[in-house]
């Protein structure tokens, strides 16, 4: 590197740390400015990085290294990424690979010689509803075909040539019944104006509203632990990292309904008395942050952000965007926090909780987009009207984003206690062989099964409904989730990054027709052990596939031939 | 993922607070403000296996369960590192919860009811020793740790009789043995991450990291560098927590042997005052245990020609830091020369100094020019002995037995030449001689102790005391009192003992006012024409041990802090200082490292001199060879060095 430029990148990160500050929680912003500008993180970027921040070289490195999308080796200027999830294989992603492969001239992994083009595969960038789908850079294509991918690749290098971005091409998502839809925009926020904050959170707690990401905490005991919680100062972050394999209807709220999701974290601030927002977007979702951060301009010149919140004199709060930068495990709370302070996204030890022990040690609301959007409509009409639909145990509605072998994808909306034969008729899923409710870390749910209702009773699920017709392989379908698990796996607790692999290893020696009893056997012991001690969700269930094959296709399986 | 993560509902309230850095114990920061009654615990109740005890809140499972004798397995816990519950061995039950819990990681915050050994933990446990050892490469009989190896003693507990889920062939990573001090061996490693815990929180230096996920992460420094061209100041601090062989020191036995099987060579071992106290501890004895003897004879018998004491040349040491401290005092406080760096800081600790060099390039003149006794010592014996015992330098090999991993770096600096010859050869663990003991079969701790050789035999207590932080700084005021008051140190301080210099905390300030001066000592006339200047002033002086308070110590002088006003600070890389030191037997702990320190103290009390000026072969050496004294021309070649402004980054 010559001198000149030495001084040019040291300019551009000093720069950059002033517009973000020079504070560790910047770290990935920063990391993630420097790559849009020089396509990587060279190691003398990193010790500039790291100069400034006052950290040493190492931590900027490990938490580089840690990031998918961040690069510490040079890519091409066009990084495509195609979505390894199942509805994408299932609609024809491998053949969209080997395209990519014939009209690039390099494998999987590799760069063009030009330095033009990089080819990987991803995780799920949540366009399932029209897979195959893939990344260029942060703009998204979707629906694709092979003759689409050599015209997609074109208008790549005429952009180039002619200065410009290049932007996705994609479809609108099938949405049906979005009680969304109705909502009359801030009247969830001037109600809750009229009651105190304590009227808000015991109105969430009447409803039964459960955090809607899968774990089901009771989100107006969250926000009420952490308006109780001591503490100094006190955060809102909503989880906008949606990874769950199968799952989009949080991309759809971010592109239609996003202004639900910013008053359901104002109306959190109001309980809490937080003062800051932020918003963890996942970077596959890069492309919808200029029409957020439009939108909260918007709402700071309503007066619906900022100080003094529709004239409510002192209630003073604001939201920021923070961007993930590639990692599944991100989506769990505490990894997420990890994030935002600037490190690796690995998840704490799970006591104390974040309500006590949260963003930068204070106590911290951390609910997705879909909970926050949902406590809008909870606080306009009512507890009652909410706990009037599901079941028991399960309040309310949720919605679902479904795809696979089905006649209708996309987002919809439906009352906890709905049974997977009711909601494959709904979708034109008649005839499937299993269907995955709840997302790669969810349950494969036989067809013997399909009376069974979607509820934390009996199937809960984040929101993500994959359905395989009869002629799929379903060693083929754990195989791929398995890989995904290798891969999101953050490598901290040995059950997880060890036992998937073994995992892993164990579903290729089934669909080879090589794996013994003993050895199934031995597979399922382990799987109920990773289950209760990794350190965090994706170990205690990426198991599941396993377990869950196990229980309801053990003979399909076991009959496999041996493979030559 | 946002989505289905499973959890318990079932919050657990909590008030204790994790923080990224070390437990801050006995080895934390001074300033840390001991209990205050007030806010003395609350006590909360809870059941271990149906026994029922109280703790503080905030207490970990692990240790309310030590508490009453209950044992958890552990791996990734070490108690001078913050715990960070990732190997998952110590998982226990929790009534109530669904998983099972880090017992290192989990505070009892409220009552709980913990089952230790239920079916589901102790599979849980057998299948996480079962996966690392899928993943660890390496036969127990051809590794430096076998017998002492926390993977191997888990194997055993849990009896594991079989690689259920295989085993690793052959090694997938190459070993990085580029270092002249550490070599790193990731095939063996457990991803336990105590090593990157040591580096980055408990010595704040950052060298190691984890890079990378899922089961492509591995411990690795900034840019995956090698260590020798990372950041890394050699201290070894990593190698005495990693609880398997993935990290150990550059091991020179087999070069040692050789030498010692050429009759051409002259081979002669130096002994710091650490591993006496220590290397018991390698033949199964107690921690503090003292064979100073017994290693003399030992040394003896496997074939060494001499054994000298390097408590020898700490009290030369003294002799030339302190000497230099008076110069800089006088120069900059009689003659006004701006020039002159305060405070001094010592420049015994290699670590230390490498680290200095490293991030404090541009305050390099405030590092002692001395050389650190190991290099004195090795200068002195290629040029002074060599000559009275008709020996050529080039036949004198000499290994150095230093607690230190360092040492082995610092032997190699390119400037320690100055005899003509590389100074010392070798510097030698105690690790690595108890090992080339055990090759003997020589029954160390039972042999009948022997004195080291002349003329570099027992020194002063002053330098034995080198091996405990604090050390080499009551040393120094030992003698800076006596030659500036002329009085005996034992007038204002008890068996001639600085206690106030004494201790394990962090960083320490100490102040000792000077009421009356005396004349000055003829050894000193030609550099100061009189005392009167320090009467009625204070001598301020600072100790630390362990780097991250010694970055705290740096941070405070260019913050113009308390210990901006010291005149001389004495700094140690290891927590504990070198009894603390990388190449010491493992394990450590706090504890252990106080049994070291006491060990020594007591070795001290029989000591016949206590100050390193009273010390006849120091003074015979000033009037015999280093005829021009303390700080003299002859002095500056042999027993001064010079720095290297290393910086921090890597180009």
């Amino acid at each position: 590197m010559l001198v000149t430029e030495q001084e040019r990148l040291r300019e551009f990160v000093e720069a950059v740390v002033a517009h973000h500050g020079a504070s560790r929680d910047q770290l990935i912003p920063i990391l993630l400015a420097v790559q849009d500008e020089y396509g990587w993180i060279s190691d003398f970027a990193s010790q500039h990085i790291a100069d400034q921040l006052a950290i040493h070289a190492s931590e900027v490195y490990g938490v580089a290294t840690f990031y998918h999308f961040i690069n510490t080796r040079p890519k091409g200027r066009f990084v495509i990424r195609l979505s390894a999830d199942m509805p994408s294989l299932m609609n024809g992603a491998e053949v969209i690979a080997r395209q990519l492969e014939r009209d690039l001239g390099i494998a999987f992994g590799e760069t063009t010689a030009d330095g033009l083009f990089t080819l990987e595969w991803t995780s799920c960038i949540g366009m399932n509803d029209q897979a195959p789908a893939m990344l260029i850079n942060q703009a998204v294509f979707s629906a694709l075909t092979p003759e689409r991918v050599r015209q997609i690749l074109d208008t790549c290098r005429q952009q180039l040539r002619a200065h410009r971005p290049i932007c996705s091409e994609t479809k609108e998502t099938y949405v049906d019944g979005l009680s969304y839809a109705a909502y009359q925009a801030e009247s969830a926020l001037s109600k809750a104006l009229q009651r105190t904050p304590q009227e808000v959170a015991a109105e969430l707690e009447a409803s039964g509203l459960r955090g809607l990401g899968g774990a089901g905490f009771p989100t107006g005991a969250k926000w009420r632990l952490v308006a109780e919680a001591e503490g100094e100062t006190k955060y809102v972050v909503c989880n906008a990292d949606e990874g769950e394999p199968g799952t989009f209807k949080d991309r759809v709220t971010l592109e239609r309904y996003a202004a639900l999701m910013c008053e359901g974290m104002t109306l959190a601030a109001y309980v809490t008395g937080a003062r800051e927002g932020i918003i963890y977007l996942r970077w596959e979702y890069g492309y919808l942050r200029p029409q957020l951060e439009a939108l909260l301009t918007a709402r700071r010149e309503a007066g619906l952000l900022g100080c003094g919140i529709m004239g409510k004199a002192g209630f003073d709060f604001d939201i920021r965007i923070q961007m993930g930068a590639g990692a599944y495990v991100c989506g769990e709370e505490t990894a997420l926090l990890e994030s935002l302070e600037g490190f690796r996204g690995e998840p704490r030890n799970r006591i104390p909780y974040p309500v006590d022990f949260g963003l930068h040690g204070q106590p911290t609301v951390v609910n997705n987009v879909e909970t926050f959007a949902t406590t809008c409509l909870i606080v306009d009409r009512g507890a009652e009207w909410f706990t009037a639909m599901g079941t028991e145990r399960s309040k309310g509605f949720k919605l679902l984003s479904v795809s696979g072998d089905c006649a209708k994808p996309g987002v919809y909306e439906v009352p906890w206690g709905t049974t997977v034969a009711g909601l494959l008729e709904r979708v034109g899923g008649g005839g499937a062989k299993a269907v995955q409710v709840g997302g790669y870390a969810g349950h494969l749910v036989p067809a013997a099964l399909f009376e069974r209702k979607i509820a934390y009773e009996e199937f809960g699920t984040s929101g993500s409904i994959i359905v395989y017709g009869p002629q799929r392989d379903l060693l083929v379908v754990a195989e791929n989730y398995l890989k995904f698990f290798v891969a999101e796996s953050c490598g901290q607790c040995t059950p997880c990054r060890d036992g998937n692999a073994i995992l892993l290893e164990g579903m290729q020696r089934l669909r080879q027709g090589r794996c013994t009893t003993d050895q199934l056997e031995q597979l399922i012991e382990l799987g109920k052990s990773m289950q209760v001690a990794s350190l965090c969700g994706l170990g205690q269930s990426s198991p599941k596939i396993l377990l869950d094959i196990a229980a309801h296709f053990k003979d399909e399986v076991m009959a496999r031939p041996i493979a030559a | 993922m946002s989505q289905s993560m499973p959890d318990t509902p079932d919050a657990i309230r909590s008030s204790a607070v994790p923080s990224r850095s070390a437990p801050s114990g006995p080895i934390g920061h001074s300033s840390a403000v001991p209990g205050d009654p007030a806010t003395a615990a609350e006590l909360v109740r809870l059941t271990i296996d149906g026994v029922e005890l109280e703790v503080a809140k905030g207490t970990s499972i692990l240790d309310a369960a030590r508490q009453i004798g209950v044992r958890i397995p552990t791996l990734c816990h070490h108690e001078d590192l913050r715990s960070s519950g990732v190997c998952r061995v110590c998982v226990v039950a929790i009534d109530g919860m669904r998983t099972l819990q880090a017992a290192c990681a989990t505070p009892v915050n409220q009552p709980l009811t913990i089952n230790t050994h239920t079916p589901e933990v102790r599979r849980a446990r057998r299948h996480t020793i079962d996966l690392l050892l899928a993943n660890h490469h390496g036969s127990c009989y051809t590794c430096r740790r076998n017998n002492n190896c926390e993977l191997q003693s888990l194997a055993q507990e849990y009896g594991v009789d079989s690689f259920r889920f295989g085993h690793v062939e052959s090694p997938r990573h190459p070993i990085d043995s580029s270092s002249s001090a550490i070599v790193h061996d990731p095939n063996k490693c457990v991803l336990c991450r105590r090593c990157v815990r040591t580096c980055s929180e408990l010595q704040e230096i950052g060298c190691l990291t984890v890079v990378n996920r899922s089961d492509e992460a591995r411990i690795s420094t900034f840019a995956e560098n090698e260590l020798a061209s990372a950041i890394c100041i050699n201290c070894g601090q990593c190698i005495n927590r990693c609880p398997t062989g993935a990290l150990g020191e550059q091991d020179q036995t087999d070069e040692i042997w050789a030498a010692i099987d050429n009759p051409e060579k002259f081979v002669v071992l130096q002994t710091a005052p650490s591993p006496r106290a220590s290397i018991g501890e390698c033949f199964g004895l107690p921690a503090g245990t003292s064979l100073t003897g017994q290693i003399n004879t030992a040394a003896r018998r496997m074939g060494f020609d001499a054994v000298f004491d390097t408590v020898q040349s700490a009290d030369l040491t003294i002799m030339e830091e302190g000497t230099e401290l008076i110069l800089r005092l006088y120069n900059r406080l009689v003659k006004g020369d701006a020039t002159i760096a305060l405070p001094q800081f010592t420049s015994c600790s290699p670590g230390w100094v490498k680290y200095y060099e490293h991030f404090y390039p541009d305050m390099l003149e405030n590092l002692s020019s001395a050389k650190s006794p190991q290099q004195m010592l090795g200068a002195l014996l290629k040029t002074y002995y060599a000559e009275q015992a008709g020996l050529d330098p080039k036949d004198i090999v000499v290994v150095a037995l230093m607690p230190c991993a360092a040492k082995k770096f610092e032997c190699n600096r390119p400037e320690m030449c100055d005899s003509g010859y590389h100074d010392v050869d070798f510097g030698l663990t105690s690790r690595e001689l108890a090992k080339m003991v055990a090759e003997t079969g020589i029954d160390l701790p039972n042999l009948p102790p022997s004195d080291f050789d002349d003329p570099f035999g027992a020194g002063s207590s002053a330098g034995l005391i080198f091996g405990a932080t604090g050390g080499v700084m009551e040393a120094a005021l030992r003698t800076v009192i006596e030659l500036v008051t002329s009085k005996q140190v034992e007038d204002f301080y008890d068996h001639a003992e600085i206690t106030p210099v004494r201790g394990f905390e962090g960083a320490r300030l100490i102040e000792i006012p000077i009421h009356e001066v005396g004349p000055v000592p003829a050894l000193l006339q030609h550099l100061v024409p009189d005392w009167n200047w320090l009467q009625g002033t204070t001598l301020k002086v600072g100790v630390a041990h362990g780097i991250a308070n010694a970055k705290r110590v740096v941070a405070d002088i260019k913050a113009g802090g308390p210990f901006s006003e010291c005149h001389f600070i004495e700094i140690m890389a290891c927590p504990g200082g070198c009894l603390g030191g990388g190449g010491q037997p493992i394990p450590t702990t706090a504890a252990i490292r106080a049994q070291r320190t006491q060990a020594l103290y007591a070795e001290a009390t029989g000591y016949r001199l206590h100050k390193s000026h009273d010390n006849p072969v120091i003074q015979r050496l000033y009037t015999e060879f280093l005829t021009d004294g303390p700080c003299g021309h002859k002095a500056h070649k042999l027993l001064h060095t010079h720095y290297t402004r290393r910086g921090k980054w890597i180009l």
